[in-house]
């Protein structure tokens, strides 16, 4: 049979240590992420016959924790959305514990989300991108996606913290425990996610985000007000929040997305690695021909939007920033009248694995760019918040940097429900 | 600002020991010994250490220097002592002294800056590679974007002074020889011939345009029927051609034309002039400068720019092969073709079978543009190569003769139909050979006149001046119609090359109008065009012309050669880069709507095609340029309907933008130094891992389709 899950499977996996805190867990990756020897060509022709030269510190963090890593699953082109679940057959067939999916815009919670498993962003610059190949840099996170929420948490301990390769990640200090908070600039504490599942005090309150619930369906607004009162019953009250630029965040996103992905593919050149087209007269056509056969069509509309805003039109790009400032600060404020903010994660009637146009991938990804495009780190629950025997996903925000936080805090609700 | 008793801080020396002294500068460099601060101070003429410390600096003054950074502009009293023993700097010129500060004032701070400025290390013993190396590690246009501080650097300044002092001494040179300077206009007229023209908008005349000088040369010839006999100009001249590496589209040129002399006045008088401006940076060139007529260069060199520094001369072997049995020689010659060859002394070791046959003659030379090449190593007195076997005793016996070889040279030879083809071919190996053999003797230089150039050349579009149309042809008496007669006249154009590069050029003008008429005949140009194109300047030839000449020298390449380094853009203060931009300024930029349409030329051409529609049209097919994305069949639509998505995207942010600080990363960034270790080749470039997925590669390059159109 024709394997429909891993585009490569590791045929002699190195020896896993023993008795260590992975020891045992098998991981499945995207074939963006670097492991020496291995194809990454991050579904793209662009990286065509690609053979990583050196080990993504996430990947030798999780073999130096006794992981193993399997292989790596088929995945859309640089990681703009999703083309088909193989992040969830690979866990549903048992063929990993563990998958990773790059986080561009939600599609790690996405993903988890119609598998019906746990699917953690980490806050931005948690996880050392060193060894990704990545599509937006201010944006992607290595998302983790788990049948088992102490299972995310080993591998956060395991692959979060400094990493001098990645130069865009803050400087953690030694950890602290998960109480310990953080400050901006000194004192930073990477946390602790050792403890996630000791007693803690329970949550109070749940940020809801008050045009959110305008732009729902009403069947969908039911089945959030009920997961909302179901917190309610438990002492979780709903809090009424207010994120004007909430609608904006999709173009936001697609402007700043689409402008980074514009510059970080523009190595792909086809001088020093991947595809490139035969017969041109000189480096101009041999640029635009191999280019031109490199990328599929949603990326290509995606470079071409970026062209556009960054050679006729850069104040948008600048525009685009300013409302994602509004953006952060506005659910930073949010985040401390509220323990976290709710939101569904996936819209009940758009299927987000078959989208193929940039429009498409936008349309099914409402609820999870706003992390994105902050930095937050959000976490998608099963079988939490459905409609009409839809997982819609319970999709909750926390504190930047507060990653165990949240792990912990979703251990009280999945305890609770 | 006592401007008055200020010290320069290179200039300080012992015998300023003990003196109060007042310095302004920036600071260099900073080594903090926790209550003693060491500096270096920096202007324009070098650099001392500046100490702060409590034992003699005020405590005030103390922790305002605690405050200084790298490239603070400031102030700084006092007293020159001779430093301790052992604690000297050999790096610095003042590297004896140091100044212990009494008082000190900061002028203006600096931001982090983009690139270390700093080149000296800051204490003998802490040498720092990569503070020397600014101009390799840090990537060009970034040191273009922040010229200003590019140039702070004392390699830079040097350059810099260094072109002010040569300038200066040309001069002084023609002011002693009776030359005169006069300015030439900058807003002049377009002239079609040769490359294209800058066009500057009229506004006083709507849809007319001046054009930047290519060159002055027909107002120099004009000032010569002004009678003012020695004019010279260091002037800049503009080319919109297309992109090279080293060059720029504004460049300067020394332009020269004097009345009354032949060609050996302007051979003197250059010759003196690059003997002295050589000397500036310590060159001396070997005199008196020799001649080579453009054929003898061509025939032996296969170039009129020889590069006279190596051997290599151009042996001609058509003769020997007249009856060779050899089909390939054969074929060649019964279409009355030629055989030339070089003798490459003593390079059979480094010039394998392997690499002349694989290398050589089957990827390199025909990459030159000639089917083949043909090789031999002489090994026991005998030839030795994969066709000695077809060439008869008399032939192997004449060809060591001919090209005087002896054990463990090695023979290239070049066959084929077209004569200037196997020139031009072995002129290019030559070339190479030297340069991969390590031939070519730095820090020599050889100058040579290359004369007696063709008048004419033929191209595809018939007939053209080599030079340009009012150069002297060497004889009077030619039928402008004979096009044999005419391809066989020589010009009296000349020109200067130094090491293979041709340093500038000129020649002895024509200065009777039947004759100018006969070489516009010659190139077919009609009276019409002729008076279109010339009249202002042919009515001028009515007025008693005296006979002139001149030449123009580019400075730009003459003093990249005499400061020695490898881009004209190093010497040149504000250039634009490599694709004639100026990251500085950003130019060439947009301009306003309201003064393109104040220059009249929003409907240049007519109704049918105002920019705005051509605009809409050609938006995709520019943003794929733009991003070297090609369109493949069947995508225009949808990439079409993407971008219209963009454009409503960006006016629905503009509405709702605000006014925060635009936010790029969710954390403030702040900058990161690697650590102080010195810069290697990486070990993935030496075990070639980074060559693995290389589509092609050759040696240690990445191998690609051709650079230049």
């Amino acid at each position: 049979m024709q394997e429909t899950i891993f585009s490569y499977m590791d045929p002699a996996p190195p020896c896993a240590s023993e008795n260590n805190i992975l020891t045992g867990l098998t991981v499945a990756i995207q074939p963006n992420l670097s492991v020496r020897g291995w194809p990454a060509q991050a579904g793209s022709r662009a990286l065509e016959g690609f053979t990583a030269i050196e080990d993504a510190t996430v990947v030798e963090r999780l073999r130096q924790a006794g992981a193993t890593i399997k292989g790596a699953i088929y995945m859309s082109e640089l990681g703009l959305g999703l083309t088909g679940n193989t992040g969830a057959d690979a866990l549903k067939n048992n063929k990993a514990d563990i998958v990773l999916i790059t986080d561009n815009l939600g599609e790690s919670r996405v993903s988890a989300c119609a598998a019906g498993v746990f699917g953690f962003k980490p806050s931005y610059g948690i996880v050392s991108r060193f060894g990704l190949i990545g599509l937006i840099p201010s944006m992607e996170c290595c998302g983790i996606l788990a049948k088992k929420l102490a299972d995310v948490s080993r591998v956060m301990s395991v692959i979060a913290g400094n990493d001098n390769r990645d130069l865009s990640m803050p400087d953690f200090g030694p950890d602290f425990g998960p109480e310990s908070g953080f400050e901006f600039e000194s004192g930073l504490k990477l946390p602790d996610f050792s403890r996630v599942f000791e007693a803690k005090k329970p949550a109070r309150s749940c940020g809801v985000i008050k045009e959110c619930l305008e732009i729902m369906e009403k069947d969908e607004q039911s089945a959030y007000e009920a997961a909302i009162s179901k917190l309610a019953k438990r002492g979780i009250q709903p809090i009424e929040v207010s994120l004007e630029d909430f609608n904006m965040v999709r173009t936001a996103h697609n402007i700043i997305g689409a402008v980074e992905a514009s510059s970080s593919a523009g190595k792909y050149d086809s001088v020093r690695y991947g595809h490139r087209a035969a017969g041109s007269k000189n480096w101009n056509e041999m640029y635009l021909n191999s280019r031109a056969e490199s990328f599929g069509m949603p990326i290509k509309s995606y470079l071409f939007q970026g062209a556009y805003f960054q050679h006729e039109n850069y104040n948008a790009f600048v525009d685009a920033a300013r409302i994602r400032r509004r953006l952060s600060a506005g659910l930073d404020q949010a985040l401390e009248n509220a323990d976290f903010i709710m939101l569904p994660t996936i819209r009940k009637a758009i299927d987000p694995f078959t989208a193929d146009t940039v429009n498409e991938i936008y349309d099914s990804f409402p609820w999870t760019p706003i992390a994105n495009i902050t930095g937050h780190p959000a976490i998608t629950l099963p079988n939490m918040l459905t409609c009409k025997d839809m997982d819609l996903g319970m999709q909750i925000i926390g504190p930047r940097f507060k990653d165990a936080n949240i792990l912990s805090l979703s251990a009280q609700l999945k305890d609770q429900a | 600002m006592n401007y008055r008793d200020r010290s320069e801080c290179g200039r300080l020396n012992l015998s300023d020991v003990g003196r109060q002294v007042h310095l302004f500068g920036w600071v260099d460099s900073l080594r903090d010994h926790g209550d003693v601060l060491f500096i270096h101070l920096r202007d324009r003429s070098g650099i001392v250490q500046v100490v702060f410390s409590p034992e003699f600096t005020d405590k005030a003054i103390c922790s305002l220097a605690a405050g200084l950074r790298n490239e603070f502009c400031i102030n700084v009293s006092g007293q020159v002592v001779k430093r301790a023993e052992g604690t000297e700097n050999p790096c610095i010129e003042t590297g004896k002294l140091e100044v212990i500060t009494t008082s000190m004032t900061i002028f203006s701070k600096s931001s982090a800056l983009p690139f270390s400025i700093s080149e000296k290390a800051m204490l003998a013993g802490t040498d720092n590679p990569v503070h020397q190396s600014v101009s390799v590690a840090v990537s060009e246009d970034l040191r273009l974007q922040y010229r200003y501080l590019d140039l702070r650097r004392p390699t830079m300044q040097n350059f810099i002074i260094k072109r002010h002092k040569i300038n200066k001494c040309i001069r002084k040179y023609l002011d002693d020889k009776g030359f005169i300077d006069i300015e030439t206009p900058m807003l002049t007229k377009s002239t079609p011939e040769g490359a294209r023209d800058y066009l500057v908008p009229s506004r006083h005349f709507p849809k007319r345009f001046y054009a930047l000088p290519q060159s002055p040369q027909l107002f120099k010839q004009l000032l010569m029927i002004s009678g003012f006999e020695k004019y010279y100009q260091i002037t800049r001249c503009f080319r919109d051609e297309d992109l090279r590496p080293n060059r720029q589209p504004e460049f300067t040129q020394l332009d020269i034309e004097v009345s009354f002399i032949d060609e050996t006045f302007i051979y003197e008088l250059i010759e003196e002039l690059l003997i002295r401006i050589f000397e500036i940076n310590g060159i001396t060139l070997p005199r008196p400068f020799p001649y080579i007529t453009w054929q003898e260069a061509m025939e032996s060199t296969g170039t009129d720019r020889p590069d006279l520094r190596f051997g290599l001369r151009f042996v001609e072997a058509t003769d020997i092969f007249t009856n060779t049995s050899y089909t390939i020689f054969k074929q060649i010659l019964q279409r009355g073709g030629h055989i030339k060859g070089i003798n490459v002394k003593g390079a059979s070791e480094q010039l394998s079978k392997n690499i002349l046959q694989n290398e050589y003659a089957k990827e390199i030379v025909p990459g030159f543009g000639a089917k083949g090449m043909t090789w031999m190593r002489i090994t026991n007195g005998k030839l030795d190569s994969n066709i000695v076997q077809f060439f008869t005793e008399d032939e192997k016996r004449l060809i060591i003769e001919r090209f005087g070889a002896g054990d463990g040279d090695v023979i290239l030879m070049i066959a084929d139909p077209s004569r200037s083809l196997v020139n031009n071919v072995l002129g290019q190996l030559r070339l190479h050979v030297a340069n991969r053999l390590g031939m070519i003797p730095q820090d020599s230089y050889c100058p040579v006149w290359v004369t007696d150039f063709p008048l004419f050349e033929m191209t595809e579009s018939g007939i053209t001046s080599s030079h340009h149309p009012f150069t002297a042809p060497d004889r009077t008496d030619f039928d402008p119609k004979d096009m044999e007669a005419l391809l066989s006249l020589k010009s009296r154009a000349y020109d200067i090359v130094i090491n293979g590069e041709e340093l500038g050029g000129g020649s002895i003008r024509i200065h009777e109008k039947k004759l100018q008429h006969k070489i516009f005949q010659a190139l077919a140009l009609s009276e019409k065009e002729v008076e279109e194109k010339f009249g202002f300047f042919l009515n001028a030839f009515d007025y008693g012309p005296p006979p002139h000449g001149g030449l123009a020298l580019g400075m730009d390449r003459v003093i990249a050669m005499i400061l020695k380094t490898p881009s004209i853009r190093e010497i040149t203060a504000f250039p634009k880069n490599r694709s004639a931009f100026c990251p500085l300024t950003q130019a060439p930029s947009e301009v306003d709507y309201e003064q393109i349409a104040e220059l009249g030329l929003l409907d240049i051409k007519g109704k049918e095609e105002l920019p705005g529609a051509s605009q809409q049209k050609e938006q995709i097919d520019n943003l794929s340029w733009l991003s070297r994305i090609g369109i493949l069949e069947g995508e225009r639509p949808a990439i079409k309907a993407v971008v219209a998505d963009a454009v409503k995207m960006a006016g629905h942010v503009n509405k709702k933008a605000g006014s925060s600080e635009p936010m790029f990363s969710v954390f403030a960034l702040k900058n990161r130094f690697r650590d102080n270790t010195s810069s290697k080749i990486s070990n993935k470039v030496e075990n070639r891992d980074l060559f693995k997925n290389a589509p092609a590669v050759k040696g240690d390059f990445f191998k690609v389709d051709t650079i230049l159109e």
